[in-house]
């Protein structure tokens, strides 16, 4: 199995700064040494609650924001073997240092969905002109051969010719998020991040989204990193679920694994405290204690500890390592 | 569902509203013929997409339609706290106040936005107290007074006792409207009212599951998480033990694992004070796991009522049945309603979910159903069942 | 044919037409749009209502003969003339087209120059910030209308330094508008969509944060027109403005200065040297606000509507 994007101890921090002068009086570690891989044409789940970092991680990966520190391997072929590489070679690059017209020009093998349509789609462009942009921007093509390529992918999406010509906030907030698709697919990108993008979407539509996203992946060999916190709907999408807590991995593995036999306390709690749509399960929930710390001052040692049910006292020091403890079954904890 | 009077279980009856909003692009049709009702001490769950018209009609249950929205039609009906039955809609400002807060209070979905930024979390809860619950707190610290005996002749001590038997007795005392104008007295002869207040807050605190109250009363709300925040909103809602909450998707903006905890507190609560509560959510999880009962409302109407366990077994309205389908399950097929949900500045003539419905009938174009009970307790607003039993 | 069918949905038509329609809606601002309509009419044909005498510089107002005391309305001259017998009416005509040059170059060279530096401020933040706002704070820091005269003054008295003048003072203004929209622009989710389909900065500035923050400018514009008119007026009738006889609303009024008390017999003698001039300056001026507070309530909904 090779990899499309890889990544090893990859930082990110943001600056909080304060007072009449700005000055810097400490980080928000958004990623703090992240050591992750996304398996060619699989769809990665990304769970974890507001503020664990999951987007800040999704959008460095693709370089929307620049690392403090660590690495990124990046091949559109997906010819990434799993053991660590140190540089570039062999058409595969390392990005997280590159910059400019080098960078710009990589950014058609990767695409992000975001979120909410509404404001990810420019009010006063049309349907046509956001489309299109990419392949402007990319000189893959233009005029009325990037006209045809619109037309193509918009019908791809369950959109038409009739819809070229309007502004995004004629339409629906499941058909604006089909419009963010086509132009994120339209310069046929190998890696495409899902940032929660059936969240702002209503109900009865979230599941066509999904099974639109599972037809593309078919069609145009696409590997997800999905992004969410239903998860309903990761389990529905995803091969492989990654946990995340206040900047770190704490557990990843495939997703019947995960759901079947999760390892690390936070994960539980996590999966217990989804509420499910069915009134007569008869689940026992973990209830965490308190509220996720502050990523700016995190707990030393484990992170979690402060919440864990099952804390030690080598958890208040000693910060556990990402380690597989089942086959394909990665966990951070010290209990195992 | 008929124009009937409010039995004796029943707590609130809403026949037949609607609510109109009269904008720019045209007049939405936000609510539209929507009944509903709610049995002491249960959980109602409202669920729907957004433009449902769950939260406009929660709203007007409070008689706070957002503007410019109005209401056409229709009653609530609501039993007091004395057994008398009134209509929302027919009071004015001035009775609306008695209920608001002390019969019928609401948790909304953003906290910040509930709580003043610039005020203590403890001054709101005490203005919350002071509104409704005056009365109980004076004679409380009487009692107070009275135990310490020693203090008989102390002046302040004297000058307190009356103030508190004026304001029982005699509000509109000139006296104690003078003493209450001066800062000083005003203070001193309120010493042990504020005292038995706090008391009373940090009780209210420790019911919320909140650690350390006395922190929490002197802080102001952005130095508190957003679980807290929910937290003492919904201290400021049960204050004054309301006969009904209206909860508006409060833990929507909340991590899952607080949200955990949030749910599990109003479960509990809701057994100590007997409250009613209307949950308005657009989770079906969350419906699943608060709902005594669940009114599923589509484009405005309610569409079907029935107990929770009834209706996640046995949906009968087609959005119901496409609503429960759209859920993600691992290893089944993912399925969607069809199309959109419709502009409510021209909404779909008779059944308005006639467009995206798979049994579509000729009639459905033309005739608005009503809600028909096909069940035991089992209601629903659908041709398919037209017939079968009326209400 | 197909296109025809194009042009008839174009939603850039509707989204006129929508405009077009709420402008319709409220009174005030058909007034105002009513005002600045005729003035810009008065402006466009002053060679025909005031034809100007053949091989002269038509702003130059034709005058009949030196004697000191205006006159009052007559056939030969409609609005009565001036002290030196210059013609009113022609003054007028004439003025409101050096009005809407003042006006229109004034504000479209600063709003030029304030888009150049806001949207530089607003979007590359930082140093480039700080530097160039601290720039525009500096001139924001005194009395235009007192740095203005100030300028006036350094280039030599005449229209074209006031213009330079204003265009100077006014510039800071749309910069500190145009740092805020792109600030607050900046943030949302397409413009990062934007970067990650690849678009350089200067793609990104004029296709996708410019043309959403161009309705806020327009009313600041609009409204900036009529004030900037006024402060061309003060300095031309504090003596700052172009030579004695040009056609210029400032001058007009600074000619009436020493008449206005009138004579001993009748203090409204020269009531036409003050008031004509004024009016006209002040239906100028207040058509311009009116119709930037109509944009300002017509655009915003619809930006809330998005």
């Amino acid at each position: 199995m090779t990899n499309i994007i890889y990544t090893k101890d990859l930082v990110k921090y943001f600056p909080v700064k304060s007072g009449l002068f700005g000055r810097k009086i400490g980080d928000v570690k958004a990623v703090d040494r992240v050591t992750i891989s996304v398996r060619k044409e699989e769809t990665l789940g990304l769970v974890g609650e507001s503020g664990c970092g999951k987007t800040t991680l999704a959008k460095t990966l693709i370089r929307l924001y620049k690392p403090d520190a660590g690495q990124i391997f990046f091949d559109p072929e997906g010819k990434i073997p799993d053991t660590p590489l140190i540089q570039s070679h062999d058409g595969i690059l390392e990005i997280a240092k590159i910059e400019g017209a080098k960078l710009r020009s990589l950014r058609r093998f990767m695409q992000i969905v975001y979120q909410n349509p509404t404001t990810s789609l420019n009010p006063r462009m049309l349907v046509k002109d956001i489309v299109a942009e990419p392949l402007i921007v990319q000189g893959i093509c233009k005029g009325a051969e990037a006209e045809a390529r619109v037309l193509e992918i918009l019908e791809k999406v369950g959109l038409g010719r009739e819809h070229l010509y309007r502004y995004p906030h004629e339409f629906s907030g499941g058909q604006k998020q089909r419009i963010a698709i086509a132009r994120a697919l339209i310069t046929n990108p190998s890696f495409v991040i899902l940032d929660e993008p059936t969240s702002s979407v209503d109900v009865s539509v979230r599941a066509s989204l999904l099974e639109l996203f599972k037809e593309m992946q078919k069609k145009m060999n696409l590997t997800y990193l999905f992004i969410s916190h239903d998860l309903s709907i990761i389990e529905a999408i995803s091969d492989r679920i990654a946990v995340m807590y206040l900047g770190k991995v704490v557990e990843l593995a495939e997703t019947k694994e995960i759901f079947n036999n999760p390892l690390h306390p936070y994960t539980q709690a996590l999966f217990s405290a989804i509420p499910v749509p069915d009134p007569e399960s008869k689940r026992k929930r973990i209830l965490l204690p308190g509220e996720p710390p502050s990523p700016v001052n995190p707990p030393i040692g484990c992170r979690f500890h402060p919440r864990c049910l099952y804390a030690m006292e080598i958890c208040k020091q000693v910060e556990p390592k990402l380690v597989e403890v089942r086959p394909k079954h990665l966990v951070a904890c010290h209990l195992y | 569902m008929s124009n009937k009077p409010l039995s004796l279980e029943e707590q609130l009856k809403v026949n037949d509203l609607t609510v109109r909003f009269y904008t720019y692009e045209g007049i939405v049709k936000a609510v539209e013929k929507a009944s509903l009702k709610i049995r002491k001490g249960e959980t109602l769950g409202i669920v729907g997409e957004t433009g449902s018209g769950k939260s406009v009609t929660a709203l007007t249950i409070l008689a706070l339609t957002p503007s410019p929205g109005r209401v056409e039609d229709g009653n609530i009906l609501f039993r007091k706290r004395d057994s008398s039955v009134i209509d929302i809609l027919r009071m004015n400002e001035h009775q609306l106040l008695q209920i608001r807060g002390k019969e019928i209070s609401m948790i909304f979905q953003e906290p910040n936005a509930a709580l003043d930024p610039v005020c203590k979390v403890g001054e709101q809860i005490t203005e919350a107290i002071l509104a409704h619950r005056l009365r109980e707190m004076v004679e409380k610290s009487i009692e107070v007074i009275k135990k310490e005996k020693d203090n008989e002749y102390d002046l302040w001590t004297r000058l307190e006792t009356w103030t508190y038997k004026e304001m029982l007795n005699n509000p509109s005392d000139v006296r104690l409207k003078i003493i209450q104008k001066i800062p000083i007295i005003r203070d001193i002869t309120k010493r042990r009212l504020r005292q038995v207040i706090r008391q009373e807050i940090v009780e209210l605190l420790k019911l919320m599951e909140i650690p350390d109250p006395g922190r929490v009363i002197d802080a102001y709300p952005h130095e508190l998480s957003g679980g807290m925040q929910q937290r003492i909103v919904i201290a400021i809602a049960l204050a004054c033990s309301p006969l009904l909450l209206i909860a508006d998707e409060p833990t929507t903006n909340l991590d899952v694992t607080v949200q955990a905890q949030i749910l599990d507190l109003i479960n509990r609560l809701k057994e100590k004070f007997g409250s009613s509560i209307i949950y308005i959510t657009h989770d079906m999880g969350v419906v699943a796991e608060i709902s005594d009962r669940v009114a599923v409302m589509y484009a405005g109407s309610v569409v079907e009522v029935a107990p929770v366990k009834e209706l996640f077994r046995n949906p009968l309205h087609p959005y119901t049945k496409g609503l429960l389908e759209s859920i993600p399950r691992p290893g089944s097929p993912l399925k969607s309603i069809p199309g959109t949900v419709p502009n409510l500045v021209d909404p779909p003539s008779g059944c308005r979910f006639h467009p995206r419905c798979a049994y579509m009938m000729n009639k459905c174009k033309e005739i608005m159903p009503r809600l028909v009970k096909v069940s035991e307790d089992h209601y629903v607003a659908c041709l398919l069942y037209e017939g079968e039993s009326d209400d | 044919m197909i296109r025809w069918i194009k042009i008839e949905e174009s939603p850039r038509l509707k989204e006129t037409k929508f405009i077009l329609n709420r402008i319709r809606e409220n009174p005030l601002s058909l007034v105002g749009l009513a005002i600045v309509i005729s003035f810009a009419v008065i402006a466009i044909f002053a060679h025909i209502l005031a034809p100007p005498p053949p091989g002269r510089d038509p702003y130059i107002i034709p005058r009949a003969g030196y004697f000191p005391e205006p006159q009052p309305p007559s056939p030969e001259h409609a609005f009565g003339t001036t002290q030196g017998q210059y013609d009113l009416y022609y003054g007028i005509i004439w003025g409101t087209r050096a009005a809407y040059r003042i006006g229109v170059l004034v504000v479209a060279m600063s709003a030029f120059i304030g888009i150049a530096v806001g949207s530089l401020a607003g979007y590359y933040k930082g140093v480039i910030d700080e530097v160039l706002m601290r720039l525009t704070d500096i001139i924001l820091a005194f009395p235009s209308l007192i740095l203005a005269m100030a300028l006036v003054v350094a280039f030599g008295p005449g229209l074209d330094s006031i213009t330079l003048a204003l265009i100077l003072v006014g510039w800071p203004g749309y910069a500190r508008l145009v740092r805020g929209e792109f600030l607050r622009i900046s943030a949302e989710d397409f413009v990062e969509a934007a970067k990650t389909i690849g678009c350089s900065n200067l793609r990104i500035i004029i296709r996708h944060i410019l043309p959403n923050a161009i309705f806020p400018l327009l009313v600041y514009a609009s409204l900036d027109i009529g004030s900037i008119i006024l402060v061309a007026a003060a300095l031309s009738f504090l003596g700052l403005g172009p030579p004695e006889g040009y056609a210029d609303w400032g001058q007009l009024i600074s000619l009436s200065r020493n008449w206005i008390t009138g004579t001993a017999a009748n203090p409204f003698a020269y009531w036409h040297v003050y008031t004509i001039p004024g009016v006209f300056l002040f239906l100028f001026v207040m058509g311009w606000n009116l119709l930037g507070d109509a944009l300002r309530d017509v655009l915003d909904p619809m930006l809330r509507r998005r």
